[in-house]
């Protein structure tokens, strides 16, 4: 550690804004700080293991997510009776919720992520890009913000080429995204993005930019402290997804050089600065076939698959979040950062691959769960546990770390295999097809390859 | 063992562990950063709530509100111009503590009475207004409250213009006796010239209007509008019941329960009363006064 800042405050006690194994993740995190935690829980949710074994837990509603995990008065007033000055907001939820964030401030609660302005800045998609591009990081070409009218929409799609998207500027989770394959298309697509926008998110600004055909998804994970030093921790290649949802994630990414990682970490925390970004937080970036890099979006975040990071680093991201938030300085340098072998992390959802991946809560009868050298799970499912539907499907993650690719294949399907879950139906089965495919095990894919197979 | 306990021996376990000697840290929730609706209970951001015209989201409860908001959210900016702000009571029977109550009273609401009329435009129509404040004695009528409006519509009746009342009263003021209840006849009086000169009055009920005003001048409107929910009555629930020995409706004295049974004509949300006053006053062929421009929209 180096010197202690100033503005150094050290939390007693963090009220945990999540369920499920991300909440576990943190509380573990507080515990070896020495940090009491404070989960908050739906009535739903009151044999969940976050609830038992925080050390205090409050209930905040309803089990729909809007009565409880969003119900941002509540967990004020959780925060109130529990004394707790700190909120870690996990993913999901509450977590982007940049309202929310000033709210905390005002009633002198420590939000452990970014502030409030990076992460509205960041949420202005075509915005966002401008400044981008500004900073000189690479962006996908297409219209300078928001796109006026039709004959705008033309001129651009004319000079950049087709196929082109029409995205919604306000979007996300794929919502106001339409694709045109011709100038016949395009008026069809941009009435169509203007419409689901303004349906979803209010605001029917859209803009243009070039379709890249077959990308790879991969991200380069950040740290910035309030200080103003940031670091980039490598990246993860995300392109196993299945319809926009990530199912498999590694790192290294196979397409990846050291000179690539040089550029678009560079890029990534140029992307951060630009906002005076401080605490974790993802970029995500878009590479073609020819291995050109473009800025996709900034998740100011922790994510699912901050695991693989951490185990090819060593570097535990969440106590890193919390140590900024106090106000503490980086403890590492660029340099110190090096990724050792091949991480892969598996996603265990509670569904049935074979009837289209429909969510199947419902009790664990029995559930045995694989160990080891080079072994990580990362999950909130006990034995008798009863999952409830109110919530996303991701029951566990399974992490494995081998010297290399194709090592880390090996120890996963063995690790898969040891892994029993009775009662309900799991993904455990199709993840292993997933592992046995010879195109994932060549390690040249795209974003789309996994929803042009029937792997189920 | 019941899975809610299954693990508290983890818990248990860590504390052992743990050394430090904890200091307890508060927080506290600035006071104006909440909001709790009085009908039911929900907790909504002040913040939101002042943004939804202070009606309750969740229930659709319409707050009590000053005149000066009202005037704002119902008449174009910079529009009003008032009648006899100056006019105060005197104290007619020597009733004790009357004056240094409505001192007090004009003190903390700045305002000299519990009426405000004068003359406004509404999405460009002309027209005189008037909005009683609750928070002023509970906008108790007496020798003021009736002469502002007795006085406003008698500037209608010469000026052919149209009179808009919102009215908000506990009923007639005791403290100032029978010239209280004498208001009553005297603004009945005006309106009822006011209406043989052909012009419109129209009437908006909002939470309470009870008492002699709801047995004057509130009940005299051509339209009778009325905010959702708010409470419309003469004599109070429990007298009536103790009277007529008869349990009573729960919706008894509600908005809702005057309009079924004929007592209003309409209700109307707050956030559609300006252009629905407005439409109004189209339909009854008054003219829009000279558009001031960026101030004034179309209906």
């Amino acid at each position: 550690m180096c010197c202690i800042s100033e503005e150094f405050v050290m939390f007693d006690k963090i009220l945990i804004a999540n369920r499920g194994e991300i909440a576990i993740r943190i509380i573990r995190a507080c515990r070896e700080l020495g940090i009491e935690t404070v989960a908050v829980y739906s009535t739903a949710d009151r044999q969940a293991l976050h609830a038992q074994i925080a050390d205090q837990a409050v209930c905040i509603g309803g089990p729909r997510s809007s009565d409880s995990y969003l119900n941002t008065r509540a967990i004020l007033a959780a925060c109130e009776i529990t004394g707790a000055k700190a909120i870690h907001p996990g993913f999901g939820f509450l977590s982007e919720n940049s309202r929310f964030v000033r709210l905390c401030d005002k009633c002198g609660i420590k939000w452990i992520g970014p502030n409030a302005a990076a992460m509205e800045a960041m949420g202005d998609k075509a915005n966002a890009k401008i400044a981008m591009m500004k900073a000189g990081v690479p962006v996908v070409r297409g219209s300078e913000g928001v796109v006026k009218d039709m004959e705008e929409a033309r001129a651009i799609s004319a000079d950049i080429g087709y196929p082109v998207l029409v995205k919604a500027s306000a979007g996300g989770g794929g919502r106001g995204i339409r694709r045109a394959d011709s100038e016949k298309e395009l008026e069809a697509a941009v009435t169509a993005a203007k419409q689901e926008a303004l349906q979803f998110f209010g605001n029917d600004d859209v803009y243009i930019e070039k379709f890249i055909v077959n990308p790879r998804h991969v991200e380069i994970q950040i740290l910035a402290d309030e200080q103003g030093n940031t670091v980039h921790l490598g990246e993860r290649d995300c392109s196993c997804q299945r319809r926009n949802q990530k199912v498999l994630e590694e790192s290294p990414s196979p397409i990846m050089t050291p000179e690539l990682r040089e550029k678009m970490g560079e890029a990534a925390l140029r992307a951060a600065r630009v906002y005076g970004y401080y605490n974790a937080g993802t970029v995500e970036f878009l590479v073609d076939k020819d291995l050109n890099f473009y800025f996709m979006e900034m998740n100011a975040r922790i994510q699912v698959e901050h695991p693989v990071t951490e185990m090819a680093t060593g570097i535990d991201l969440i106590k890193e979040q919390i140590r900024i938030a106090m106000g503490l300085p980086l403890s590492y340098r660029q340099e110190d950062i090096s990724l050792t072998g091949h991480v892969i992390e598996c996603r265990i959802n509670a569904e049935d691959p074979k009837q289209g991946f429909r969510p199947c809560p419902g009790k664990v009868q029995s559930i045995h769960l694989p160990g080891g050298f080079g072994v990580r799970i990362d999950t909130a499912v006990y034995q008798g546990y009863e999952i409830p539907p109110y919530y996303d499907s991701m029951i566990a993650k399974l992490i494995v770390k081998g010297r290399d690719r194709s090592e880390a294949i090996t120890k996963m399907k063995v690790a898969l295999s040891e892994m029993l879950i009775e009662g309900i139906q799991t993904n455990i089965d199709f993840q292993l097809n997933l592992l046995r495919d010879k195109e994932f095990e060549s390690g040249i894919f795209d974003i789309g390859f996994l929803n042009r197979k029937n792997l189920s | 063992m019941a899975l809610e306990d299954l693990f508290k021996v983890v818990k248990d376990r860590f504390k052992e562990d743990k050394k430090i000697e904890r200091k307890t840290d508060s927080v506290e929730i600035p006071k104006d950063l909440l909001f709790k609706c009085p009908r039911c209970g929900t907790i909504a951001y002040r913040e939101d709530f002042l943004k939804n015209k202070q009606v309750c989201s969740s229930c659709g409860y319409h707050a009590r509100i000053g005149y000066r908001e009202r005037l704002a959210m119902t008449a174009d900016a910079d529009s009003f111009v008032e009648f006899d702000a100056g006019m105060t009571s005197l104290n007619p029977i020597d009733f004790p503590g009357y004056e240094e109550k409505v001192a007090a009273l004009r003190e903390k609401c700045g305002m000299n009475e519990a009426v405000v009329t004068g003359t406004c435009r509404i999405r460009g129509y002309k027209t005189v207004i008037g909005i009683m404040d609750s928070n002023f004695m509970m906008a108790s009528m007496g020798s003021v409250v009736g002469e502002k409006i007795t006085r406003a519509f008698e500037y209608a009746t010469k000026n052919k213009m149209p009179v808009i009342l919102f009215t908000a009263s506990g009923g007639a003021r005791m403290q100032e006796g029978i010239v209280s209840l004498m208001q009553m006849a005297k603004t009945s009086g005006a309106i009822a010239r006011h209406n043989e000169a052909g012009q419109l009055y129209v009437t908006v009920m909002t939470d309470p209007t009870t008492g002699g005003v709801t047995a004057s001048f509130a009940s005299l409107g051509d339209i009778i509008i009325a905010e959702p929910k708010v409470l419309i009555g003469f004599a109070g629930r429990r007298v009536i019941q103790d009277t007529i020995r008869q349990q009573l409706p729960d919706d008894f004295q509600s908005a809702e329960f005057m309009l079924e049974n004929g007592f209003a004509d309409m209700i109307v949300d707050r956030k559609n009363m300006r252009s629905v006053l407005a439409k109004i006053l189209k339909m009854h062929n008054y003219i829009k006064a000279d558009k001031i421009p960026g101030k004034d929209e179309a209906v």
